[in-house]
């Protein structure tokens, strides 16, 4: 796992000149009460940040306004120079979403989802793509089966494979090893290390602080919906990050 | 991709999982079926020309919710609306393509209840048949624009297919009342449809597939 996350560091380096995500002064209320507080954050091309926190923190209000399901009470939210808010389809097209749900359709089979999504997303000879993509997260010998047929672990793969179909520049991920084993989990972090040698951005909502810290590059502690920790992972502890997560 | 091509996708996806779950179609005919069998039982088997048409589309008022209940059922579970919402293309074109899919599904229960409904109450349609489609393929059009919307809404309550009937009904009344007068002059009275009535039955049409259009962006949510 070390040797595959030192070979991404070059490309990394490489990618980081431009700002894949800008929040500036970002506050959303839900029911009136304040999940995110005037939050300012930019994330540059190229990095892996994993969002901390407790439950309710706002970590996934934070990717909800990102990928423009939810809008920001105040602020503004960029990506890629962008504005989300009525973002055009070439911006939307830049970034993969990985949800707490599989976001799938559950009776058609693992190609015709994938397939789906990627002509969604006007991808060239979608075909190819989709078997690409479904080899890449080792389902493709399942590919004719239902996803209602999948396991957790393999959902989840799948989903992720939805999310990966057109080649997006940045993918989001909200808590994607929830329910995994350690095999499925192992193999997770595998995938998330290639994307990231890659040069593709990775913005994750994590629960594991020592699993974040070992795949990540930067980490944000949220915190009453502000921004506690913004910090690089190179030489943090767990136990250290862990008292931060609970406002110790 | 342009917005037709996107619409086109969205609907084959919909029959697609329709041909293979086979949920919605066998369910409500069975539904709109019995409505018929129990009214005509209870209107005693040979209603006038407004009891049939009255049947009818209280049948299609029933069966057409359950429609729209479903068919954004299938988005809601494992929250695939959110993926539709983040792709590249206009809130717009999910509502179109959802609107189109329910008229579908709407139109093939029609062609098997109609029958149906005709042979149960012995219901002459033969002096008019392809007006009767008219009037009520129009106000099926203005039905499933209003129903496609308030599925939308609904389907994020918990009360979802009894919300969506209360929210539906007293707003397609219209459709019903409008649609039903002209039946019953066209079978009962031989007048030609036309005039006022399919004056209002085009423009609820006009209104509420516009409005629809235009708000069925703020109405979502993941």
């Amino acid at each position: 796992m070390n040797a595959v996350l030192e070979q991404a560091r070059p490309a990394t380096r490489e990618a980081a000149a431009a700002v894949a995500v800008r929040f500036t002064n970002v506050t959303k209320r839900l029911d009136e009460r304040p999940v995110l507080r005037d939050i300012s954050l930019e994330i540059s091309s190229g990095e892996f940040v994993v969002l901390l926190g407790a439950n309710g923190a706002g970590k996934s209000t934070l990717l909800k306004i990102l990928v423009g399901l939810l809008p920001p009470c105040e602020g503004s939210v960029e990506l890629y120079g962008r504005p989300m808010r009525n973002a055009e389809a070439a911006t939307r097209r830049r970034f993969g979403f990985i949800g707490h749900q599989s976001m799938l359709y559950r009776d058609l089979s693992a190609r015709e989802n994938i397939l789906f999504f990627a002509r969604l997303h006007g991808v060239k000879d979608a075909a190819a793509r989709t078997d690409e993509v479904l080899r890449t997260v080792g389902l493709f010998d399942r590919a004719n089966d239902a996803a209602k047929t999948f396991s957790r672990g393999m959902t989840q793969r799948l989903s992720i494979a939805r999310a990966l179909v057109h080649n997006p520049d940045l993918i989001l991920a909200d808590e994607p090893f929830a329910g995994l084993d350690a095999r499925s989990t192992e193999g997770l972090e595998r995938l998330f290390a290639r994307l990231h040698g890659d040069g593709r951005t990775i913005v994750m909502v994590n629960h594991d602080v020592a699993q974040s810290l070992r795949i990540a590059r930067r980490v944000i502690v949220l915190s009453g919906g502000r921004i506690e920790t913004d910090r690089p992972t190179l030489g943090l502890r767990a136990d250290q990050v862990l008292a931060e997560v609970n406002g110790l | 991709m342009t917005a037709v091509s996107q619409i086109l996708l969205l609907i084959s996806k919909d029959v697609r999982i329709e041909a293979r779950s086979r949920q919605t179609l066998g369910l409500v005919t069975v539904l709109a079926v019995l409505i018929i069998v129990v009214l005509g039982l209870g209107l005693g088997g040979r209603p006038a020309a407004f009891d049939a048409t009255a049947v009818l589309w209280v049948a299609y008022l029933f069966s057409g919710v359950l429609c729209f209940e479903k068919t954004m059922s299938v988005e809601r579970h494992d929250g695939a609306l959110a993926a539709l919402m983040i792709a590249p293309m206009d809130r717009g074109v999910i509502y179109a393509a959802k609107l189109i899919s329910n008229l579908l599904l709407m139109f093939a229960i029609a062609a098997i209840v109609t029958p149906a409904g005709v042979l149960f109450f012995q219901f002459d349609l033969s002096a008019a048949p392809l007006q009767f489609a008219a009037v009520m393929a129009a106000a099926m059009i203005g039905f499933a624009a209003v129903g496609t919307l308030f599925s939308a809404v609904a389907s994020s309550t918990r009360l979802q297919g009894g919300l969506l009937a209360m929210m539906i009904f007293p707003i397609t009344l219209p459709l019903v009342i409008t649609s039903t007068q002209m039946l019953i002059h066209l079978f009962r009275d031989h007048e030609p449809i036309g005039g006022l009535g399919l004056g209002i039955l085009l423009a609820f049409d006009a209104i509420f597939l516009t409005v629809s259009w235009l708000v069925f962006e703020w109405v979502l949510e993941p």
